[in-house]
């Protein structure tokens, strides 16, 4: 326990001392706080009328529909804004955790410790994950709270955001451990899972491409890979739905990545456990 | 039985291979070494001699191609078996964003120390290794190479391992600091602690250590105590009176002039005088100079 604790806590520091992940808690902040403000100033300039819409009275019930709508959208905003960009980066920034635990003269010293290779590696892989989800709990959590509190609109499906994008973050996160034990190499493992994450919206029009392709392999090729990578777009797509208070539709896209994930990242502890420093 | 060694190998054996060009590089060819508890051991040979390849399997942090590796009669695949370990790399390279302090929690974590412990033994060792407890808040990125050295001496001591591995500890150290590590190390010699260390510097084994190994390709060419592999250093003197040639056999360059001047005295001519060299010295330099 003292041990995965000191691993999870080491992962913070070094996170830390890079300036990436600072960019990125900048960021959540920046966007909580972009909402504080934004919201004072609906309420300064529309004080009479948010009175009037919480007010007890059901007067103005279209109203509180729009109030309600609007917080929806940029509550899936948000989602989406998530799934591509603030994902992107939180990649970008974890690629560079696992190569650095692994550069000669710094993997020994950890090795002649009295713990195994699978602790440790687990010890890294848990902290980035801890790491980019306290990003994610800031921001999602940072603007569902300000919402509730301006509008008084708390519309829980949001949060569900939290854990379907930690959820697929981790999924990528193993794609970024299994590539740094292959090659130790940053950009490697930066580059893998964007394009896994930029063919995910494409490979999800596996309906279209079956009309489209006109050879049978290539549309057997197509379905694979779309079944056998993560599904971050549908994943996405799903969690969209639930915000937006609509139904989350067929859970197989959560399963089939997660098993991508514990396939990938079993596949990494098999390799960093064969290797030689 | 086994228990008995510190470190007992059997046909140890790493084949490293290429992964592209599929060629084979042979560094450690079935070392079968034993070292007793307690004793200060010197593993010596020129570089590229495969001691650092050795030592990574006692680590597992080289997995061996074929044979056995004990320590404490515990296999090495089990990752219990380094707890009584401490362990030095050469080339070592701390995280910078480390400071002194923190690294040495964060490893002393790593062998299950406590926190409270670690607090109480942190300061602890950085006098121990001569470092200013200062610097204990400083990132390590502004440590000096001699600082780095004494600070990864600290982590490779902080949960009291009784079998240290020291992979050329001098390198970069200057001669005072040198001294200091040496004293450090006598200490822990008094108190029991078995040493294992790494060097290319016949000069430093024959100094610190009391058995020694030489290897040389991958194989140890040589095996024994220090001072039966060093009886013979020294200078062969010859003088002549009117009895004709005498022989001496002189352990330093003091001893050898104290007895020219006594010679002179009583009257003798001197012949000659030759350096003389031991069994590891012309071992060694065979080795060095094979490679060469
Ligand atoms: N990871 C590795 N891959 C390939 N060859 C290696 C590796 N590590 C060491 N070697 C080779 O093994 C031999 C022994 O190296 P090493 O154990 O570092 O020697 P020493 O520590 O005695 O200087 C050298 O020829 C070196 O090039
Ligand atoms: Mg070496």
């Amino acid at each position: 326990m003292t041990a995965t604790f000191a691993l999870i806590v080491d992962t913070f520091r070094e996170a830390m001392a890079r300036k990436i992940f600072w960019g990125l808690f900048g960021l959540s902040l920046l966007m909580v706080l972009f909402f504080l403000f934004i919201m004072k100033i609906d309420v300064v300039e529309g004080a009479t009328a948010t009175i009037t819409l919480f007010g007890q009275t059901a007067g103005g019930e279209h109203r509180d529909m729009a109030v309600d709508k609007l917080v929806k959208q940029v509550h899936s905003s948000i989602s989406t804004f998530l799934y591509s960009f603030g994902m992107f980066l939180a990649v970008f920034a974890s690629a560079g955790l696992i190569p650095s635990v692994l550069e000669p003269g710094r993997i020994e010293v950890m090795l002649s410790k009295p713990i195994s290779r699978a602790h440790l590696l687990m010890g890294r892989f848990i902290g980035n994950v801890l790491v980019v989800s306290c990003n994610i709990v800031l921001l999602v959590g940072g603007v569902w709270l300000i919402f509730g509190w301006k509008t008084g609109v708390w519309s829980p499906g949001f949060l569900v955001a939290i854990p379907s994008t930690i959820f697929v973050f981790s999924v990528l996160l193993t794609v970024v451990v299994l590539a740094g034990v292959l090659w130790e190499s940053t950009a490697v493992s930066t580059m893998i899972p964007v394009v896994m994450m930029i063919l995910s919206p494409i490979l999800a029009q596996e309906e279209t491409a079956r009309k489209l392709l006109s050879s049978e392999w290539s549309r057997q090729l197509w379905l694979f890979l779309y079944v056998a990578l993560p599904k971050v777009y549908d994943v996405g797509k799903m969690t969209l739905d639930i915000t937006l208070g609509q139904g989350a539709g067929s859970w197989w896209p959560i399963w089939s990545s997660g098993a991508f994930g514990i396939l990938v990242y079993g596949a990494a502890q098999w390799i960093f456990e064969k290797r030689d420093f | 039985m086994t228990a008995e060694l510190a470190i007992e190998t059997t046909d140890l054996r790493k084949v490293f291979r290429s992964r592209w060009s599929g060629k084979e590089v042979c560094a450690v060819e079935n070392i079968s070494l034993r070292v007793n508890r307690g004793t200060t051991f010197g593993l010596l040979g020129p570089n590229g001699a495969g001691k650092t390849t050795f030592v990574k399997m006692l680590l597992s942090a080289c997995i061996p191609t074929a044979g056995t590796a004990r320590v404490y009669g515990r296999d090495t695949k089990d990752p219990e078996a380094r707890r009584p370990i401490g362990y030095l790399p050469e080339n070592h390279r701390f995280p910078t964003y480390f400071t002194g302090a923190g690294m040495l929690d964060f490893y002393a974590a790593l062998s299950g120390v406590d926190a409270a412990k670690r607090r109480k033994l942190i300061p602890e060792l950085f006098e121990r290794v001569g470092l200013d407890p200062k610097w204990m808040d400083v990132r390590v990125g502004k440590y000096s190479k001699g600082m780095l050295q004494r600070v990864g001496l600290a982590q490779a001591l902080i949960h009291s391992p009784s079998l240290l591995v020291l992979d050329e500890p001098s390198d970069g150290v200057d001669p005072v600091g040198r001294r200091q590590i040496r004293d450090v190390l006598h200490a822990l010699e008094a108190q029991g602690v078995t040493i294992f260390l790494n060097s290319h510097l016949l000069q430093e084994v024959e100094l610190f250590c009391r058995d020694v190994a030489i290897v040389n390709k991958g194989r140890v060419v040589l095996e024994g105590t220090v001072n039966d592999l060093t009886a013979g250093k020294g200078y062969k003197l010859v003088a002549m009176n009117g009895s004709g040639p005498k022989e001496w056999n002189l352990g330093s360059r003091e001893e050898a002039n104290g007895k020219i001047d006594d010679l002179r005295r009583e009257g003798f001519s001197i012949e000659s005088l030759v350096p003389t060299t031991s069994r590891l010295e012309d071992v060694f330099i065979e080795a060095v100079q094979g490679k060469k």
